[in-house]
């Protein structure tokens, strides 16, 4: 027996040692792939699953603000031209000009004055917008009131306000090719205009004279009250933003040995928070033209739905036009019998068909914020798990116009909203809006149909949700 | 000491090894993939043995094998599976098509506790499920895919019996096996993002099976002149409802809980089933068995609401024959086994209809089984290689060779002093 019992113990030991063994090799099992196979045999409703709804309510509206901050833009912004939904636009850049810190020993037997003009410069990221193939005019003017006096330069300037201005001093027409850049004048990427000799000289002599309206900051402000440039009355095509360091430029010969040398004394950009670029918009004739306007300053901004602006609502910042979207009937998601929850929601805004071309181009970034019952515009949505402002990831597809969409998500603003029943939640909504600072320096604008248009050329909000049947 | 620590051990392993590990496609359906394996003396035999009774080896088979048993004597049975399959159809990818585990497949106990009556005890798999599969999310009749789709499921019904059976008149053995039907079926299907992977959405239902299950059974037995001996037996089981508790979490790409339904009641029927076999012996050496079981799942699928779609379920039924040559030896009087060989060839339409095709199984077994002399330990090893499906009708055909290793161990009990008879 004890023989026996001593095998067993043996035995015992290895048949132990074995099984242990094979415990630990069968997590080393590969898996097939079976490819989709019982795909259609998993049960119906029985998981959760992911339900896609974009037929969701989307009400747009164009909101308009009268004005813009439209200073220190650091362009001038000097045109016109005629927009299919916009109307006529055109802008006229005011601004001051400085003497030179130094004026130049000016000596009669050898100096003698030439001509003034303004040099306008633009490099190949300035904004512009419209047809620049067309010739431009651009005319500079004198502003007859001070700019000072003005209570509003306290609070900036805005681009509904004007000053007063003479007439004009001297004007150009030129062809600008903005991409190279390019001028007609064959001077680069700088416009001149050849402005009254009479004004070339007055200042040419104070020069000479070493006047106090020359060397005296405050006197020459008072007499040379500021510069408008304008586009020419027969101007119509394009918006281009010139640098604001432009110059007014006083030339005269200085003869030295018998030989002639252009020198100049420069008047340059005094202050850059009183440059400000005053526009006006004529939407007479426009789809545009029946936007509701505030009558009262104090007035929250009016939104005016698509319906009665071409089915279409506009970003157009620089010309106070945001839009607003509002979801009247996004709760009605959450009350479905088999929602539980949100998984995420994405907006897709395409802009309208044959609203733009390679000419009229769509602003690259539009943002996504906040707004609220009295439009006004709030932080920026980000996307869910991101902190970051949104802009749209526009990849524009100008041979399939449609395929050109901005796409945000917007998880984050539905999560809040889906389950939002308070009073006026439904006027709570989102806002699109060019992104800072192209929302004061570009022209880009942005039609965006509304959803009487068909399903694929029209804004979309869809909700990804997460269903589960049956509801408990 | 060694029998309880042996015991413990095999137990702490069954329970970690009892679920399948291969990816079977068909699991996914019904109550998964229904063990048709008893992992016994009769495995070699292709799982043969309604009728077999044997005084050493535990024939669960049929209740009323147990009372074969030699008297006082006590025997525990364990086994391993180690299977390898190979899957072939359209839906499968060339570049990934095996699979292979190794899985503990029972732990039963027996005894005869007195002259006549035999008693058994254990656990055995009833049926398992184990499957994955990943496919395109599309919105709801589009084809515009916004993430994929990943189902995983896994988990085991097991029975746990208690089976006696008596003799009567030395040719009748009569028996009942009490089986306690319990587990788990376990679903997780989650939405991932693509291509990223992370999850959108899970939801895990878990169905939590329960009841008693009876099998009654008969061996009618005896001797044909000198050298001849037969054995007809069968059994029968009458229709039972699984009491299925359903839990669901749903939980959102933060792991936050969005439902949390408990409890859902409801009833799984297992079938009436029923089946009959013959052995016939020659010379205590040779040995040849048939069997054929019925399961009248027709019988019940009106009752049910099972897992899945897309499929039906259709009355179940197994063919098997197989031949035993035993090599024995006398000492002092007593015949004494030192070995065998078995061989057994099996065909069987399974419980599920897919595609309009019932899936069939079929295939071949070999044993060799050792008892050694100088311990009360027997070792068996069985081969068997089979066909599960077909790749008709978008179906899966699981190409798969099992190689079982069992262990039997026996002692005489309660002698009083007596060791052996």
């Amino acid at each position: 027996m004890t023989i026996i019992h001593h095998y067993l113990r043996k035995e015992l030991l290895i048949l132990s040692s074995f099984i242990v063994a094979l415990g630990f090799l069968t997590s080393c099992e590969k898996q097939p792939d079976l490819g989709q196979f019982g795909n259609s045999n998993v049960t119906d409703n029985n998981s959760a699953n992911i339900v896609a709804v974009d037929s969701s309510t989307v009400l747009l509206s164009t909101v308009y603000v009268d004005s813009v901050a439209s200073a220190a833009t650091t362009f001038l912004q000097v045109g016109t031209y005629k927009d299919a939904y916009m109307g006529q636009i055109t802008s006229q850049a005011y601004l001051q000009v400085r003497p030179p810190a130094g004026l130049p020993a000016l000596d009669p037997l050898r100096d003698a004055y030439d001509s003034i003009g303004m040099a306008l410069f633009f490099r190949k990221s300035n904004p512009f917008y419209g047809d620049t193939t067309i010739p431009q005019t651009f005319e500079v003017h004198q502003v007859v009131d001070t700019l000072y006096q003005l209570p509003s330069y306290a609070n900036g300037w805005w681009s509904n306000q004007y000053l007063p201005i003479g007439p004009a001093l001297g004007s150009t027409t030129v062809s600008i090719a903005p991409n190279l850049p390019y001028t007609s004048q064959n001077a680069g990427d700088t416009v001149k205009i050849r402005m009254d000799d009479a004004l070339g000289q007055e200042l040419y002599n104070m020069a000479y004279n070493k006047s106090d309206t020359l060397t005296t900051l405050s006197t020459f402000l008072n007499w040379f009250k500021g510069l408008c440039i304008t586009p020419g009355p027969a101007s119509g095509g394009a918006m281009y933003g010139f640098f604001d360091s432009c110059l007014l430029r006083v030339y005269y010969r200085e003869n030295i040995n018998g030989a002639s040398k252009t020198k100049s004394i420069d008047f340059t950009l005094y202050n850059r928070s009183a440059q400000w670029n005053y526009i006006t918009n004529n939407r007479a004739g426009s789809p545009t033209a029946n936007l509701i306007t505030p009558t009262n300053i104090a007035q929250p901004p009016p939104a005016t739905l698509s319906s009665v602006t071409g089915n279409s609502s506009y970003v157009d910042n620089i010309l106070g036009l945001t839009t607003k979207l509002s979801f009247p009937y996004l709760n009605a998601i959450s009350q479905r019998p088999d929602y539980i929850g949100l998984l995420r929601a994405q907006l897709t805004i395409i802009p309208l068909a044959g609203s733009f071309s390679t000419t009229w181009t769509l602003p690259p970034q539009v943002g996504v914020y906040a707004t609220d019952l009295h439009n006004q515009q709030g932080g920026p949505i980000p996307a869910q798990g991101s902190g970051s402002a949104q802009t749209g990831n526009l990849v524009t597809n100008y041979f399939a116009p449609l395929l050109s969409t901005y796409t945000y998500d917007v998880t984050n603003f539905v999560a809040a909203q889906i389950t939002n029943t308070a009073p006026g939640s439904n006027q709570v909504g989102l806002m699109l809006s060019i992104t800072s600072p192209a929302n004061l320096s570009q022209w880009r604008r942005l039609a965006i149909a509304d959803q009487s248009y068909p399903t694929q050329q029209r804004i979309t909000l869809t909700v990804y949700y997460i269903s589960l049947y049956p509801h408990q | 000491m060694k029998q309880p620590i042996l015991i413990a051990l095999l137990t702490i392993v069954s329970v970690r090894m009892m679920a399948q590990n291969n990816n079977a496609p068909y699991s996914q359906l019904g109550l998964g993939d229904l063990d048709d394996g008893y992992y016994n003396r009769t495995s070699g035999l292709a799982n043969t043995g309604i009728a077999y009774r044997s005084n050493r080896f535990l024939i669960n088979n049929n209740p009323a094998s147990f009372s074969a048993l030699t008297n006082q004597y006590f025997t525990m049975e364990t086994a391993l599976r180690g299977q390898y399959i190979h899957y072939a159809g359209n839906q499968v990818n060339v570049a990934s098509t095996e699979s292979a585990d190794i899985t503990f497949r029972k732990l039963i106990l027996g005894i005869k506790i007195t002259q006549h009556w035999g008693s058994s005890i254990g656990i055995l798999p009833y049926s398992t499920q184990n499957y994955e599969f990943q496919v395109p999310y599309n919105i709801a009749g589009t084809t515009v895919q916004i993430a994929d789709h990943y189902y995983q499921g896994h988990g085991s019904v097991n029975r746990a019996y208690w089976a006696n059976s008596y003799e009567f008149f030395h040719h009748l053995s009569i028996g009942v096996d009490a089986s306690y039907i319990f587990g788990q079926l376990n679903q997780n299907d989650i939405i991932q993002s693509s291509p990223l992977g992370s999850t959108l959405v899970s939801t895990t239902n878990n169905t939590n099976l329960q009841n008693l299950y009876l099998t009654y059974g008969m061996q009618l037995y005896g001797r044909l002149g000198k050298n001849w001996n037969y054995s007809l037996g069968g059994t029968y089981s009458a229709k039972a409802a699984l009491l299925a508790a359903s839990t669901k979490l749903v939980l959102n790409n933060d792991s936050v809980t969005l439902q949390n339904i408990q409890n859902q009641e409801g009833y799984m029927y297992l079938p009436e089933a029923w089946g009959a076999g013959i052995a016939l012996g020659f010379k205590q050496k040779y040995m040849f068995v048939a069997d054929y079981r019925y399961q009248n799942w027709n019988g019940v699928a009106a009752l049910n609401s099972y897992p899945g779609q897309g499929y039906a379920v259709a009355s179940a039924e197994r063919g098997s024959v197989g031949f035993e040559v035993s090599k024995q030896k006398t000492f002092y009087n007593t015949r004494v086994e030192l070995s065998y060989l078995q061989a057994g060839v099996y065909y069987a339409n399974s419980y599920l209809q897919i595609n309009g095709q019932q899936i069939k199984d079929y295939g071949i077994t070999a044993g060799f089984g050792v008892n050694s002399l100088k311990s009360p330990l027997a070792y068996s090893m069985v081969f068997q290689y089979g066909i599960k499906g077909t790749t008709n009708n978008e179906l899966i055909r699981q190409n798969y060779a099992n190689v079982t290793f069992m262990v039997n161990f026996g002692q005489i009990w309660y002698t009083k002093g007596k060791k052996f008879d």
